[in-house]
């Protein structure tokens, strides 16, 4: 599903944010990125969905030469994609429904789609109540969950999400956490970057260390170090 | 891909509803500036109108009485052609003349209807090799005495200080209005950078899940052609009210000579409101394009 063959990224100023980094992650695996901040977790996902090419090497995400896509054909890359971020980047003037269709509206999906795909993902991450709340109603918790309904309301192949529980508690992380978790069991190839350690020992899934921009660890059912 | 269209009117009209007091500034602006360039069109126009056959040099015009003889038509012609003084003879037959009255008078058909070829007079455009005032003068006293002319008109004065101003001015107006367009085009173009500011957050989405860069640009290039396409309505809005009152205000028929008066044509009329359309609605759309591609490509 991803594959990356020996890629380095080099940002101005030579500042190296990954080096020489080959690996494979497979359909439906779940892999923790983690490593201090500035290790590098950051350029991964974002090299991931084209945010960034690679300065040197290859990587292939669902089937396609990412490096080599033409700009005209990223936002097709990115449809396979869902992201999901520490700061949510939902839409505060719109409502929490209104949040998920629109990630489908402007992909152009027709309004049947939206009008059955966006109650069902909000039933499945808990909010089916909340349908017509606004962001800034929401609890931090609750607003990522609709985060996370949002990338997910496409049924990406693959779901990259950056510090999600980074500006959650504990508790909520939990419930978090068993969202994606239960997204991976559909098969979705999930990535994480976290800090968390907790998390990353209690779920026991793969674990890539990353250290100023070098995987130094990559070990199957690991922890946090 | 299926662009929804409900979806860009929406993003469109809330975009235009959100910054309403530049984007008035935007359609304001380019309402003058097109008013101005149509002002100056239609001045031209008018004036080529109201001066056709002064054109080219033709300093003046022998007409010939509609039933004079072919022989006595074709001596005055010979005669023009023989004058060393002349450069250069056209001879409008009746038929030629009845064209010049008939788009002349476009406008009113029912002047047009009350003519036919056979009454108007033929005539020779005669332009002199001097277009100094006493040889031309010179030559008009010669031709008016000839046997069948039945007057010898002269450009006047009137008509060439008409032709000097109309130049003067039409030229000042184009300049201006084309400063005030580039200024048109620097509001748009803000006004746009703000609504994409405005939305950024949005837009940033947008990229996220995949909305191809043409879905993104649509609205805001949207905006911009209804901003160019709204002031250019305006501006020919104010140029309809404005064409009685510039008609009005010109010197008429009898002030100039025999036939010519300053009117403006429905066919010009609608080039003129055409171009001033497609320049309004291009303007727009390039403005924000631009814009668009600043913040996108960055």
């Amino acid at each position: 599903m991803i594959r990356l063959e020996s890629v380095s990224k080099v940002y101005k100023g030579d500042v190296t944010a990954l080096r020489d980094a080959s690996l494979n992650i497979d359909k439906g695996e779940f892999v923790f990125l983690v490593g201090a901040s500035g290790s590098g977790k950051s350029t991964f996902i974002r090299l991931l969905n084209r945010e960034e090419t690679p300065t040197t090497g290859k990587i292939w995400v669902a089937g396609k030469d990412v490096g080599a896509l033409s700009g005209s054909k990223v936002p097709f890359l990115r449809r396979n994609i869902g992201c999901v971020f520490q700061d949510f980047k939902l839409l505060p003037s719109k409502t929490v429904a209104e949040n998920v269709a629109f990630s489908l509206e402007v992909i152009g999906r027709p309004r049947s789609v939206i009008r059955t795909q966006v109650p069902a993902i909000l039933e499945l991450v808990g909010l089916g109540d909340k349908a017509e709340r606004f962001p800034n109603e929401l609890s931090g918790g609750e607003q990522q969950r609709v985060s996370v309904a949002r990338a997910f309301v496409n049924r990406p192949l693959i779901l990259l999400a950056d510090e999600p529980t980074g500006n959650l508690d504990p508790a909520t992380s939990v419930g978090i956490m068993r969202l994606l978790e239960r997204i991976n069991k559909t098969g979705t190839t999930v990535v994480m970057a976290t800090h968390d350690r907790s998390i990353v020992d209690t779920m026991r899934r793969r674990v890539i260390e990353l250290e100023h921009g070098d995987i130094i660890r990559d070990q199957s059912r690991g922890v946090y170090n | 891909m299926a662009m929804n269209l409900d979806y860009a009117v929406r993003e469109t009209w809330t975009n235009l509803r959100r910054n309403i007091v530049i984007s008035i500034a935007s359609v304001l602006c380019v309402t003058v500036s097109l008013s101005l360039v149509g002002v100056a069109l239609m001045a031209r126009q008018g004036v080529e109108r109201a001066t056709q056959r002064w054109q080219d040099g033709v300093e003046f015009i022998v007409f010939v009485a509609p039933d004079a003889s072919s022989d006595q038509i074709d001596a005055v012609g010979s005669s023009l052609e023989a004058n060393p003084l002349v450069e250069r003879v056209t001879y409008f037959d009746q038929q030629q003349a009845y064209e010049e009255f008939s788009e002349m008078f476009a406008d009113s058909p029912d002047m047009v209807e009350t003519v036919t070829p056979d009454i108007l007079p033929p005539s020779y455009r005669v332009v002199p090799t001097s277009t100094d005032l006493a040889s031309v003068e010179e030559l008009v006293q010669q031709y008016e005495v000839q046997p069948g002319v039945i007057q010898v008109a002269r450009s006047t004065e009137a008509i060439v200080a008409i032709k000097d101003v109309s130049d003067f001015l039409t030229g000042w107006a184009l300049g201006v209005a084309l400063v005030l367009l580039v200024v048109a085009v620097l509001i748009i173009l803000t006004t746009i950078q703000l609504a994409i500011f405005t939305r950024r957050r949005e837009i940033e989405v947008m990229r996220l899940v995949g909305a191809s860069k043409a879905f993104i640009r649509v609205p805001f290039m949207a905006e911009g052609l209804v901003q160019g396409l709204v002031g250019a309505l305006l501006a020919i809005g104010a140029l309809r009210i404005f064409q009685p009152v510039f008609e009005n205000s010109l010197p008429s028929s009898d002030q100039l000579v025999l036939f010519s008066e300053f009117t403006f044509s429905g066919v010009d009329m609608l080039w003129t409101y055409l171009l001033l359309g497609g320049v309004g609605a291009g303007i727009g759309t390039a403005a924000a394009a631009i814009a668009v591609s600043w913040f996108l490509d960055a």
